[in-house]
């Protein structure tokens, strides 16, 4: 569904990306774990065709994104570390508006059913959002994920100053989006919510993916010395 | 999917309380604006009807009278106050009412509003016009200034971009939810106006209503190429304040004072005196010996066959009077004339000038509609001194065909004041109006494409 193939990208002399290959199945949740500047949103911002590529292809649903951007935009969700929405807006309203910009149409009681699917309080539909937390933010573009119908999910540290309850939360979410063959490629900080998140794990270093690993074959303890060897290689 | 970006904008925009205020702010200045300037209007009108009624009151009241007494009484021709002029008085304030209309001089308008204010008129004064073409780009700015800056700086236009719309979709979807709110609120103003007015001419109204359409558009799309190309919604307010600046009020006063120093008009003592030295060369009717009226005297006996002036069948003092006259009017037509080629040179100056900045031929064309601008105003001393020279003509023909030389206690009756036609200032069509506007039209045009231009390059910027 989502493969990267010798995919860079530099600037000027500095390679911010080096010859990424990777391939993510659908239902396949895809950590890439990483210090600051490991390549690991230039990765997703490739994905989503925010900057182009120096070489190499980024390709999802064997639409070479680069190509054929308006294409791909109908296949991705994404949901960056925090999710802004418009604060004078309910979220029912902004989740209309933003799928609306996608060229799809729903009724309200629909809507209403992708933000309950998301696991956002009933109570909080017509709500501002500038009274909601983060974390129900973060449904939101699920429930935009879930009512795009998107193939492919890509996530940039979407857990990121989440409570734990939060964070679990949203992993249940990404899970249950899994089991309906969404691919997701999610770059994060977080090893343990990599680990009982995802279904793959790539550890990224200096622009290069220096290790690659089911999380079925490695327990926390495994991730977090695997990692930590990595940075301090 | 425009009209969903639109309706979202609205909705954002009507929630924010700012708006609230501003929007309660232009409406209540706005009407009134109206207000104020629709009892001014009446109340000038209710004057000027009084004016010319008395004027005519007088002038008949002079009853058996010398035709050129009564040339030398006069009359006044009042220029009539078009309805629209409530809208916009363009520069009514400075260029005078009524012109008295009397024997050997035409007179320059007077009854100039601004003479008659104190120095607190220097502020301006809150008419619909200044709300039109100040107030209301300021809105748009308050608006429009942050609409894609801010989505920028929230991070809001990644999830966006994400969507599946196109930029140009987006901003064109961002244009209409911004301009929206400004065309219902330029529209009630208009109509409030229209169910003030009496007897108007709607097409005019509603040219109107769509040049002052077209120049927010403008405003509207400069608004949003600059919110577009800035990330901070404070670059984007400050830039945009200062283009507001330099288009709304330095290029006017520029253009004004550049126009002003290229051609400028002779000062009235000037224009008086080459006036009095021209006079001088020709015939003066009052005065039978001097050189032109001396010719004039041979030139009529010979044609007449006669010796003497008195064997002429009319009165040739009356003749002279005439024949001065149309010397005289001769020459403040070719002084006037001269005064009008400044005049066309420096809108020439000026409509060169309107590149730089829409509010130049908006405010033009904008004066010619409501019928308060230079052009209106030259056409209406025009036809006042035709009116000046016919009434003349009436009076001394009278005068040639029933008096004696020499005869001063000449009385004629009081139908010959009756015969002197009332004067009536015949308003340009409409078509005269917008073919004198070509070149405006035309700017305002071009800043409209123009603007749509930068608009459609801004989006492939966001």
């Amino acid at each position: 569904m989502l493969h990267a193939v010798n995919l860079t990208k530099k600037y000027q002399e500095q390679t911010a990306l080096d010859q990424l290959n990777l391939s993510i199945a659908p239902g396949e949740i895809y950590c890439l774990l990483g210090a600051n500047g490991a390549g690991k949103s230039t990765t997703i911002n490739l994905f989503l065709n925010f900057i182009r590529p120096t070489s190499g292809k980024a390709i999802i649903d064997q639409i070479e994104v680069s190509k054929d951007p308006m294409a791909i935009k109908k296949l991705i969700a994404y949901i960056p570390e925090n999710l802004v929405l418009y604060n004078e807006l309910s979220g029912l309203e902004n989740l209309e508006y933003f799928i609306g910009l996608a060229g799809l149409k729903y009724s309200e009681e629909e809507f209403a059913g992708f933000l309950n699917e998301a696991g956002l309080q009933t109570d909080a539909y017509k709500k501002r959002v500038k009274t909601y937390s983060k974390g129900m933010r973060q449904k939101i573009g699920i429930a935009m994920a879930i009512a795009k119908r998107a193939k492919v999910l890509l996530l940039d540290e979407p857990t990121s100053g989440l409570d734990p309850k939060a964070s679990n939360e949203f992993s249940e979410l990404l899970i249950r989006l899994s089991d309906q063959n969404v691919a997701t490629l999610m770059a994060t900080h977080d090893l343990y919510r990599a680990k009982e998140t995802g279904t793959d794990i790539g550890i990224m270093k200096s622009g290069k993916l220096v290790e690659e690993v089911e999380t079925s074959e490695i327990n926390h303890n495994e991730l977090e010395k695997l990692y930590l060897n990595h940075m301090n290689l | 999917m425009i009209l969903h970006v639109a309706k979202k904008e609205m909705k954002e925009i009507a929630r924010t309380g700012q708006f609230k205020w501003m929007l309660a702010l232009v409406i209540l200045l706005g009407a009134i604006a109206i207000f104020i300037s629709h009892m001014q209007w009446q109340d000038k009108n209710e004057q000027r009807q009084l004016a010319d009624e008395n004027a005519k009151e007088l002038w008949l009241a002079q009853g058996s009278v010398n035709p050129h007494n009564a040339a030398h009484y006069g009359t006044y021709a009042f220029k009539p106050q078009f309805p629209l002029s409530l809208i916009d008085p363009g520069v009514e304030k400075f260029t005078g009412v009524s012109i008295f209309l009397e024997a050997h001089s035409r007179n320059e308008a007077d009854m100039v509003a601004a003479a008659d204010q104190t120095g607190l008129s220097r502020f301006g004064d809150l008419t619909p016009d200044f709300i039109l073409l100040f107030i209301i780009p300021l809105m748009i700015i308050a608006i429009g200034h942050n609409t894609i800056s801010k989505e920028k700086e929230l991070g809001t236009i990644m999830i966006i971009k994400t969507q599946g719309i196109s930029n140009a979709q987006f901003i064109i979807g961002k244009w209409v939810g911004n301009f929206t709110p400004i065309a219902l609120i330029t529209t009630a103003l208009f109509l409030l106006a229209a169910l003030l007015l009496e007897a108007f001419d709607w097409k005019l109204l509603a040219t109107m209503w769509l040049i002052y359409m077209a120049y927010f558009a403008i405003i509207n799309s400069i608004t949003l190429v600059v919110s577009s190309l800035t990330s901070n919604s404070g670059i984007s307010l400050v830039s945009l304040l200062a283009i507001w600046i330099v288009s709304c009020l330095a290029i006017p006063k520029v253009a004004s004072s550049y126009t002003n120093n290229q051609y400028p008009y002779p000062t009235r003592q000037e224009f008086e005196i080459a006036v009095a030295e021209d006079k001088k060369k020709g015939l003066d009717g009052h005065d039978p010996w001097n050189e032109a009226s001396k010719k004039l005297e041979e030139e009529t006996l010979k044609a007449y066959n006669v010796n003497k002036l008195d064997e002429l069948p009319f009165n040739f003092d009356a003749l002279r009077m005439q024949k001065g006259e149309e010397h005289e009017a001769a020459v403040y037509f070719e002084h006037n004339e001269k005064l009008k080629e400044i005049n066309k040179k420096q809108t020439k100056v000026y409509q060169s000038l309107a590149f730089l900045s829409p509010f130049l031929p908006t405010r033009f064309v904008s004066m010619s509609l409501a019928k308060t601008d230079y052009g209106t105003h030259w056409d209406f001393a025009d036809k006042a001194e035709k009116h000046r020279i016919e009434m003349q003509r009436i009076l001394n023909d009278n005068l040639a065909q029933n008096s004696k030389r020499g005869q001063r206690d000449y009385k004629a009756d009081a139908s010959l004041l009756q015969q002197v036609p009332d004067f009536h200032f015949e308003l340009p069509a409409f078509e005269d109006v917008v073919n004198d506007n070509k070149s405006n039209l035309l700017i305002l045009m071009a800043w409209l494409f123009a603007s749509s231009g930068l608009l459609f390059f801004a989006s492939t910027r966001i």
